[in-house]
């Protein structure tokens, strides 16, 4: 796997795993490109310790801008790009990522890195923001969920979507873990025939390190939490099965959490 | 497969007519510069000022309310208008612009008829209708005056479904008829001692156009021992001042050629219905021969009666013969020629049927 896109529920720690994934891949030396695709333009944080210019808000002032203006190095090498978008309610982020990534893929040689990860808006609401799947600039699609139903019920949605487009996913990360719910991610990942590629306890680290705009993987090094990354971290990269996801009717939902939802 | 696969009119461009018919001063199109084009350059001909926001991908990420804002003042110092028509496009209507706020922010909004359709809103008719009821909430016109226009637009959407272009999947396009050849048909019917009936039933400007046949015909009419009767939709006491000004025009102008119209079916912007009016007058009277103008396919006569059908465009003139009238002639000039043009003026059948008429005298 050379590309994943994060997808998940709002919130549920998509940007933070995406951001300390990218630190841990690129900790190993290799050449990282993390792609943040949200209009919110907060995926790079944690790496460059500070926020961006996004591309799009470059290419309104001059229609060609250079890779050095929107192209920054950060922890541990690792390459950040946003791509930005509109404010909350008005104009299309979908056609912003249309066009945010078609420039950057004409402008960045992509080849020259060893993995890119796409950190996405929550939800695949319309066709425009599911251009990174459904263009395949993303080989795999990563699904970030807790063990909450509202949290599964959004991955389930996520994975309707991919059905619809034939986009391929590659795993589950199963974030703020808990022994207790261990079991209902792996139903649900049993049904979706998609596989669990791993687990991020609940972490105050994290809480704290994305407070200072940080990466776990670089403050606590040696933590729990950051030794899981590093874990997982390595099983996306070396992983090489993506397949196009089943999803549940709610009833079926309803039944991964039997009588206590 | 039920949707229709040929280009069909669309709801900006019959919104923009409607604000033309509003005698509105300016439209702004709020979208990209190319957006209705063609129909945009054929309405500069009534003097109305047209003009877009030029949206662009920018604006479309972003959002281009701010924009059209800038456009609003600049269009009030520029051209001073009295009444400003607002369109959405596509573009700004997808993304959920809100065309009366931005009227609003550029101090204008008193000034504005704002029109939130697009190309996909539905039957073209839309366009117009969500005119007519912004005109209605700024007290431009009456309710009743709402309530008839908008009938009469749904009943030709209805007629469109039913008879027009909109009833198959695929409708094709053909020249139609000879026009000499169809014109020596009538005079020969005339000459032989034959009943004609002229029916126009023509939409709005168009009816400057048709209205040609009719001068042409009772030129011709002379010394010949046919009978020749004329039914028309000028009724100059309905619609807006602008249409009704148009049916007082061409009355003025038969008359001045001592033509006398046997029966009003309606107003100008009455086809739909006062084609049915017609429709019943002429299988009252079963002429020999009924040359029906403008829209015919309003006028279900074919197969009943002798027919010459003439329209404007070949995808009508395809339609009308699918249909089974028996003569179609494709007036296609009609609509361009009509725009920025208040007399009668020289059609394509009228042109004809005098020079056949001249051929028979020489
Ligand atoms: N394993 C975890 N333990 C505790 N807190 C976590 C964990 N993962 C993420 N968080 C916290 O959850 C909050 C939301 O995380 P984040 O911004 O990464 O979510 P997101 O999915 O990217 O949200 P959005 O959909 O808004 O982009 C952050 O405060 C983050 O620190
Ligand atoms: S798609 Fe819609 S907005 Fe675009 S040019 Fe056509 S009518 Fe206008
Ligand atoms: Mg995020």
């Amino acid at each position: 796997m050379k590309s994943v896109a994060i997808y998940g529920k709002g919130g549920i720690g998509k940007s933070t795993l995406a951001s300390n994934i990218a630190a841990a891949l690129g900790e190993m030396g290799l050449k990282i490109l993390l792609v943040g695709c949200d209009p919110k333009s907060d995926s790079a944080t944690n790496i460059l310790g500070k926020k961006i210019d996004p591309l799009l808000e470059l290419m309104k002032i001059d229609k060609n801008p250079a890779p050095e203006s929107f192209l920054f190095q950060g922890i541990n090498g690792v390459h950040c790009v946003e791509i930005g978008g509109p404010e909350p309610g008005v104009g299309c982020a979908g056609r912003g990522l249309i066009l945010g990534i078609g420039y950057l893929l004409q402008k960045l040689k992509i080849e020259s890195f060893d993995f890119v990860i796409f950190d996405v808006p929550a939800d695949i609401v319309c066709g425009g923001l599911a251009v990174v799947v459904k263009e395949k600039y993303a080989e795999g699609v990563i699904i970030v969920t807790s063990d909450e139903f509202m949290s599964i019920y959004a991955a389930n949605n996520i994975c309707r979507g991919l059905a619809s487009i034939k986009a391929a996913a590659c795993g589950i990360i199963y974030n703020k873990a808990t022994s207790k719910g261990m079991r209902y991610i792996e139903e649900f990942s049993k049904r979706i025939g998609i596989p669990i590629i791993g687990s991020v306890p609940y972490s105050e680290e994290l809480i704290f390190a994305d407070k200072k705009r940080k990466t776990s993987i670089e403050i606590f090094h040696d933590s729990e939490v950051s030794r899981a990354i590093r874990s997982i971290s390595i099983s996306i990269f070396n992983n090489k099965q993506a397949k196009v996801p089943n999803w549940l009717s709610i009833k079926e939902l309803e039944e991964i959490f039997g009588e206590n939802p | 497969m039920s949707i229709i696969i040929h280009p069909r009119p669309s709801p900006i461009a019959a919104a923009m007519y409607m604000l033309r018919d509003l005698d509105a001063d300016v439209i702004v199109l709020h979208g990209p510069s190319g957006c209705c084009f063609g129909p945009a350059r054929l309405l500069e001909k009534e003097g109305v000022k047209i003009v877009t926001t030029a949206l662009s991908d920018n604006e479309l990420v972003f959002g281009g309310e701010g924009r059209l804002s800038k456009v609003l003042k600049r269009v009030d110092e520029l051209f001073n208008p009295h009444l400003i028509g607002v369109v959405g496009t596509c573009a700004s209507m997808i993304i959920g612009e809100n065309l009366k706020k931005a009227a609003i922010e550029a101090g204008v909004i008193e000034k504005c008829l704002c029109c939130s359709v697009h190309s996909g809103s539905g039957d073209n008719t839309v366009g117009a209708i969500e005119v007519l009821k912004e005109a209605t909430n700024a007290g431009l016109i009456t309710q009743d005056e709402y309530e008839r226009q908008k009938y009469m637009l749904e009943m030709a959407a209805l007629v469109e479904r039913r008879r027009g272009t909109a009833r198959s999947e695929y409708i094709g396009n053909c020249q139609g008829d000879d026009p000499n050849m169809v014109a020596r048909q009538i005079l020969r019917t005339l000459r032989d001692g034959g009943d004609v009936a002229c029916i126009l039933n023509a939409k709005k400007e168009t009816a400057f156009i048709y209205a040609d046949t009719l001068l042409a015909l009772s030129d011709a009419k002379k010394g010949k021992s046919g009978n020749l009767r004329f039914i028309a939709n000028l009724d100059p006491n309905v619609g807006l001042p602008r249409i009704r000004s148009y049916s007082k025009e061409i009355l003025r102008e038969l008359s001045c050629k001592g033509i006398f119209i046997e029966r009003i079916t309606g107003g100008l912007d009455e086809y739909p219905v006062s084609g049915e009016r017609a429709t019943e007058y002429i299988m009252e009277v079963k002429p020999d021969l009924a040359i029906i103008l403008g829209i015919p396919h309003a006028v279900a006569v074919e197969g009943k009666i002798r027919t010459v059908a003439v329209s404007s465009g070949t995808r009508a003139t395809y339609n009308l013969k699918s249909l089974g009238y028996d003569y179609v002639i494709n007036e296609r000039h009609a609509h361009r020629a009509s725009l920025g043009n208040r007399r009668i003026c020289k059609s394509i059948l009228g042109e004809s049927i005098r020079m056949v008429s001249r051929e028979d005298k020489g």
